[in-house]
């Protein structure tokens, strides 16, 4: 009888506790996010024809949080200019951007420019570009990259994220992606 | 090991004494109620505690978040459901072990104190329906909800600070929401868990009443709480897990459509458990209506506080007790046929405005929120709500547009000229300089083909040309789109 009644009990318990914990983990309805070109702010952008520094661009993105009502939310990205010999220092420099489990797998370089998302790559706290140190600095444990996002200093596993940029009708537009931090790897979390 | 255990805590002696208990007249299964009840207590604590991780409660969200948890969330409709049918379970099984004690003369001396927390337990397992019902903030939690805070307000003197205290104002919104979730999620269940604890404290002090004889129950053979009883109250309280996950899987918890107060149409219904009540508002003439809401439902809750001092003849044997017992046949007579006749009422209502259960989740409302709550709600055959839904920020509710950046459509030649025109725009935008009727406009106007269906996109532009005085001729259609080239 003992054994009958703890019987009944576990069943109960196990009917009830399968889906509780299926209920508690995020679905893939929740996790789920799609790539989207947003345009960045266009007097931000053309500042980068003449400044030699990062600037900081701002954008703006329509996101929905579960069942909030959608919303604009502005966020910004660093703009690098890259002439030619920028760029190919800046090729030799961050060789894992184009090959092995860094790789980037979209250009990351287009009209002469180069778009970091401004999320460190560390742990996700925002960076900002010191120009007196001529180096990106992350507030939140120190981690130092050069203007062409190569890590070198602080404990970043890898430099700085290129995003993927484009002109479309005469705008410049970026596709925000968040990728997995801490790993010298690019894997893709969201797009949102 | 228990041992180790033991010695540090005393627990393993504690849970001993907890389950070593004399049950008079053996183990039985007309003593499962009270444990039933309790079992679904716990379902009812362990879902809500789930719903909250989801459940944000607001006029924005209250609804939105239910319909979350149905769509989006894993398992979500099961737990929800289990909570609704729980419920159920919940005020079922608390009625059937408060009329078997009733019956049985179980709150004679000396369990009057049981009894009256007993009627507690009764009185805030209601608060906690009533309450909850309000929380999905869908048609119907919102206008029963409404009828039961506005009887509140009929009642004499104290009506309207009672009303303006449970709405938080003068009228039900996100505060009216916040101050029902308080209750139902921690003012109620705290109270309740404390009550129960105190129910069972005078239990064991009191021991079990046994059954309706006049043998004190001590003197009667005693069967073992543990595990004899414990099986079949745990049996028992498997029967009323498996009825509500059968109906959680086959027959979920319903959503309508989210709360609205322009709403004119809709028939709200109670709880069944409030349907006896609905039924006396009915049955009532209005002038005495107050008898059905407060006067009536006033005097039973006092007739049952006061019981073991109303009926204070101490015999437990059900032929010597034929007063109370008629009382109550006719009482339960009376709430079943005034509850049948409730529902009925309702049903009756219902289908003189042809209104029907909400078939998924959200009812009317579902699309708009599986379509990330942004996107258009397009209605093929209906120009007016496909341009309200996706014209509007930029031309305007009437066509007026926007200066300096999107054209008027009201009185615009453009429109109500050539359909090939106005159609090769709206299929594939337009760029750059405008003008009409002599102002400029330098927005953008995006391409609407695969944005809306071919159909749609006829249908709107049929609107437009003959609507704010244009005067457009000739009826676009579907296949006239799909000749226009880019």
């Amino acid at each position: 009888m003992a054994n009958a009644t703890l019987a009944v009990g576990g069943v109960i318990g196990l009917v009830l506790t399968v889906p509780v914990v299926g209920y508690l983990i995020p679905s893939k309805e929740v996790l789920a996010s799609g790539a989207h070109w947003w345009p960045l702010n266009a007097d931000d952008f053309a500042k980068l024809k003449t400044s030699t520094d990062p600037i900081k661009i701002s954008f703006t993105r329509r996101v929905q949080d579960a069942y909030t009502p959608p919303v604009e939310s502005e966020d910004y990205v660093w703009g690098v200019a890259m002439s030619d010999a920028q760029l190919a220092k800046m090729k030799a420099e961050r060789p894992g951007l184009a090959a092995g489990p860094g790789q980037v797998t979209y250009p990351y370089v287009e009209m002469g420019y180069v778009i970091f998302s401004s999320i460190c790559p560390h742990l996700g706290c925002k960076f900002d570009w010191k120009p007196e140190l001529h180096k990106f600095l992350c507030p939140c444990h120190n981690s130092e990259f050069l203007r062409d996002g190569e890590h070198v200093a602080g404990p970043a596993a890898r430099g700085l994220d290129p995003l993927p940029l484009r002109e479309q009708s005469g705008k410049a537009e970026i596709t925000w992606i968040q990728y997995k931090s801490a790993i010298s790897g690019r894997i893709v979390i969201t797009y949102s | 090991m228990l041992n180790w255990v033991e010695e540090r805590t005393g627990i393993v002696s504690m849970t001993n004494d907890f389950l070593t208990e004399d049950v008079p007249g053996g183990a039985s299964y007309w003593y499962v109620f009270g444990s039933a009840t309790l079992f679904a207590m716990i379902i009812q604590i362990v879902t809500g505690i789930f719903l909250t991780f989801y459940y944000s409660p607001s006029v924005n969200t209250a609804w939105e978040s239910t319909l979350f948890i149905y769509q989006k969330v894993n398992f979500g409709s099961f737990i929800l459901s289990l909570h609704f049918w729980g419920a159920t379970a919940m005020i079922a099984l608390v009625v059937l072990h408060l009329l078997q004690v009733l019956i049985w003369g179980a709150y004679k001396k000396p369990r009057e104190l049981q009894w009256v927390v007993g009627v507690l337990l009764f009185l805030m397992t209601l608060v906690l329906g009533l309450t909850g019902y309000l929380l999905p903030w869908d048609l119907n939690a919102y206008f029963a909800s409404k009828v039961a805070i506005n009887i509140a307000g009929t009642v004499p003197i104290i009506g309207q600070a009672t009303q303006y205290f449970l709405q938080d104002g003068a009228s039900m919104g996100t505060l009216t929401i916040n101050r029902f979730f308080g209750v139902h999620v921690w003012l109620v269940p705290a109270v309740l868990v404390l009550l129960t604890a105190l129910h069972l404290i005078i239990f064991r002090h009191n021991g079990g009443a046994g059954p309706p004889t006049d043998q004190p129950a001590r003197t009667l053979k005693q069967g073992r709480f543990w595990p004899d009883q414990m099986f079949m109250d745990a049996f028992a309280s498997f029967v009323v897990f498996a009825i509500i996950v059968g109906l959680s899987i086959w027959s979920p918890a319903p959503l309508d459509a989210k709360a609205d107060p322009s709403n004119n149409a809709f028939v709200a219904s109670p709880a069944w458990y409030f349907n006896a009540l609905y039924a006396m508002l009915e049955v009532v003439p209005d002038q005495f209506s107050l008898i059905a809401t407060v006067i009536g439902p006033g005097i039973a809750v006092a007739v049952l506080f006061l019981l073991p001092w109303l009926d204070r003849d101490p015999t437990r044997q059900l032929g010597r007790r034929k007063g109370v017992l008629g009382i109550t046949t006719v009482a339960i007579v009376s709430i079943v046929g005034l509850s049948l006749f409730g529902q009925h009422t309702i049903d009756v209502k219902a289908a003189a405005v042809g209104q029907t259960a909400p078939t998924v989740p959200g009812g009317t409302d579902a699309a708009k929120f599986a379509a990330g709550g942004t996107a258009p709600v397009a209605t093929t055959g209906n120009g007016e709500a496909i341009y309200k839904a996706n014209c509007t920020a930029c031309h305007g509710a009437s066509g007026g547009g926007t200066p300096g950046a999107f054209p008027p459509l009201a009185k615009n030649p453009d429109v109500s000229g050539d359909a090939k025109k106005i159609e090769h725009i709206v299929l594939y935008g337009l760029n750059g300089k405008l003008t009409v009727n002599g102002a400029d406009y330098n927005g953008q106007m995006p391409a609407w083909k695969g944005q809306l269906k071919d159909q749609e996109i006829a249908d709107v532009i049929n609107f437009i040309r003959t609507t704010w005085g244009n005067t457009g001729s000739g009826k676009v259609t579907a296949a006239d789109l799909a000749k226009v080239a880019k």
